[in-house]
């Protein structure tokens, strides 16, 4: 994340307060839950999209972003989605592109004459993928932190908390990563003990993950496709 | 948490490899992967051997009980099949080593072994028909030739698969036929470049864009070849005339030849009467 990125739509301790009345916003056809879930989920994306694609600095786009959520929450938006049509996911980036070139262009008539600012983005997300490869980039990276957290809180909540460390030492390391035999003696345990706690933590990482998307998913045939999007 | 794209991608590989515990295979690298799965080489303890083992999405979880019914000598045989911990259906299969068809095809074998191998698939395909499966995404990708000559077809009957464009039957609702379209379009891919025009004839028909105007079933099409290649007159081509006394003359070489020994003999002896 660049220096002046938002930290909003991480973490659940993050989330501004604002989304909550989003949240109390919403019509109530659509369970909070699912609301809440999907927020959590394309918070992000979606601002990193309006980043790239408007070239908004990290102020316009937060406020950018935070605006489409509250009008499509306002307006059904997400009761409208007909999955026959695009994937849920392709959808909403394209209602995200119609929603900011329309308040770009309104933008645009109010100052008369074009001057609008397209902000500098950082040189690491210009050389980057397109704005929609970073919206998908930005999803999966989004979809695994929510589900680590649902990993780390499934860990607490079973005693599994050398589980939780070995995969946290091994599957979560940004530099090398250490052996199992070293694992195991930090921990003093054997390799296979290693190999059996891995396996679990991957496991429930995935199960997670699913459960996640099963959140934003419409439907069986969606979710398959969505799964087979992470994993295939 | 901020994760950096290689976690992420690191993250992606791992979660999906499947936990093996509890069965008798342990996990030796990745080989393939398609619409409906993963591909991995195992390793079978017990009988130390490699086998090729299959994850699958849940949404092809009938896969391996439906090539298990399907026992022939040209699909490849399933050793055992389960459940993973997190509910994705797995099954072990032969390891088939040698080539793909478009592969083999690449190495110019002559049309004799083309037909051969063709036959085979067709074969295969015959007998899943008769036990009402059918294969959806016939392609020369999903078949192996191995080496001594033994051909495999692969990846069976996943109603989810839309099939592969160019083997695709261009009917909404498939069936049996649509089968029979992609036996064609790999027909068509299979022959040499010119092709004999009655081989060129048959594979046309079979994927022709009809399905009434196919061969109404894989042994009709099957039988074709056949006749092809005892030289007789195949159903899909209506053959000029000069061609029908052509291949008359090349089938029936041998007598022609006789005849003509035997009138050359008796206008010689005619001749030698008359002096």
């Amino acid at each position: 994340m660049s220096h002046d990125d938002t930290a909003i739509g991480g973490p659940h301790a993050q989330f501004p307060s604002t989304q909550l009345s989003l949240l109390a916003a919403a019509s109530g056809s659509l369970p909070n839950d699912a609301l809440d879930r999907i927020i959590a989920l394309y918070w992000k994306p979606v601002y990193r999209f309006v980043r790239l694609k408007f070239r908004k600095d990290n102020e316009d786009a937060k406020d950018l972003t935070q605006s489409f959520f509250a009008t499509a929450l306002e307006r059904d938006f997400f009761l409208r989605f007909d999955p026959s049509k695009a994937s849920f996911r392709t959808y909403l980036r394209m209602a995200v592109e119609r929603f900011a070139a329309n308040q770009h262009a309104a933008a645009h008539c109010q100052k008369r004459g074009g001057e609008i600012r397209f902000e500098p983005v950082d040189d690491q997300e210009v050389a980057g993928d397109s704005p929609e490869e970073a919206f998908e980039r930005e999803w999966r990276r989004q979809l695994f932190t929510l589900a680590l957290e649902d990993l780390a809180a499934c860990a607490a909540r079973e005693g599994k908390q050398l589980q939780l460390a070995i995969f946290e030492a091994y599957d979560l390391a940004a530099a090398e990563r250490p052996s199992y035999a070293a694992l195991g003696a930090r921990h003093d345990i054997a390799e296979t003990a290693v190999t059996n706690h891995l396996a679990w933590a991957r496991r429930t990482l995935r199960g997670f993950v699913t459960e996640r998307l099963q959140g934003v998913t419409p439907g069986e045939r969606e979710l398959r496709q969505e799964m087979r999007r992470i994993w295939i | 948490m901020d994760l950096s794209d290689q976690v992420v991608e690191h993250l992606r590989r791992v979660a999906a490899l499947p936990d093996l515990t509890g069965t008798p295979y342990e996990l030796l690298e990745e080989i393939g992967r398609g619409g409906m799965g993963v591909v991995y080489a195992a390793h079978d303890r017990p009988l130390d051997r490699r086998v090729a083992l299959k994850v699958l999405d849940a949404a092809a979880e009938s896969e391996a009980g439906l090539i298990a019914r399907l026992e022939h000598p040209a699909i490849v045989p399933v050793y055992q099949a389960g459940l993973l911990p997190d509910g994705r259906p797995w099954y072990a299969m032969k390891l088939v080593s040698g080539a793909r068809l478009d592969h083999f095809l690449a190495g110019g074998p002559s049309l004799a072994e083309r037909l051969r191998v063709f036959r085979r698939i067709g074969e295969a395909v015959a007998f899943a028909h008769t036990r009402g499966v059918m294969h959806r995404d016939l392609k020369p990708q999903n078949v192996m030739v191995g080496p001594f000559g033994e051909v495999y077809v692969m990846d069976w009957g996943i109603a989810a698969v839309a099939g592969t464009p160019a083997f695709r039957a261009p009917e909404q609702a498939l069936d049996f036929r649509s089968d029979i379209y992609a036996l064609g379009a790999m027909l068509a891919c299979a022959l040499p470049d010119p092709a004999p025009p009655a081989l060129r004839a048959i594979a046309d028909k079979a994927a022709n864009r009809d399905a009434a105007a196919r061969y109404v079933d894989v042994p009709a099409l099957l039988a074709d070849i056949e006749r092809f290649q005892e030289g007789l007159a195949v159903e899909a081509w209506k053959e000029p005339l000069w061609h029908g006394l052509h291949r008359f003359a090349s089938r029936n070489a041998v007598l022609l030849w006789l005849l003509a020994a035997y009138a050359t003999v008796k206008f010689v002896l005619f001749f030698m009467r008359n002096l």
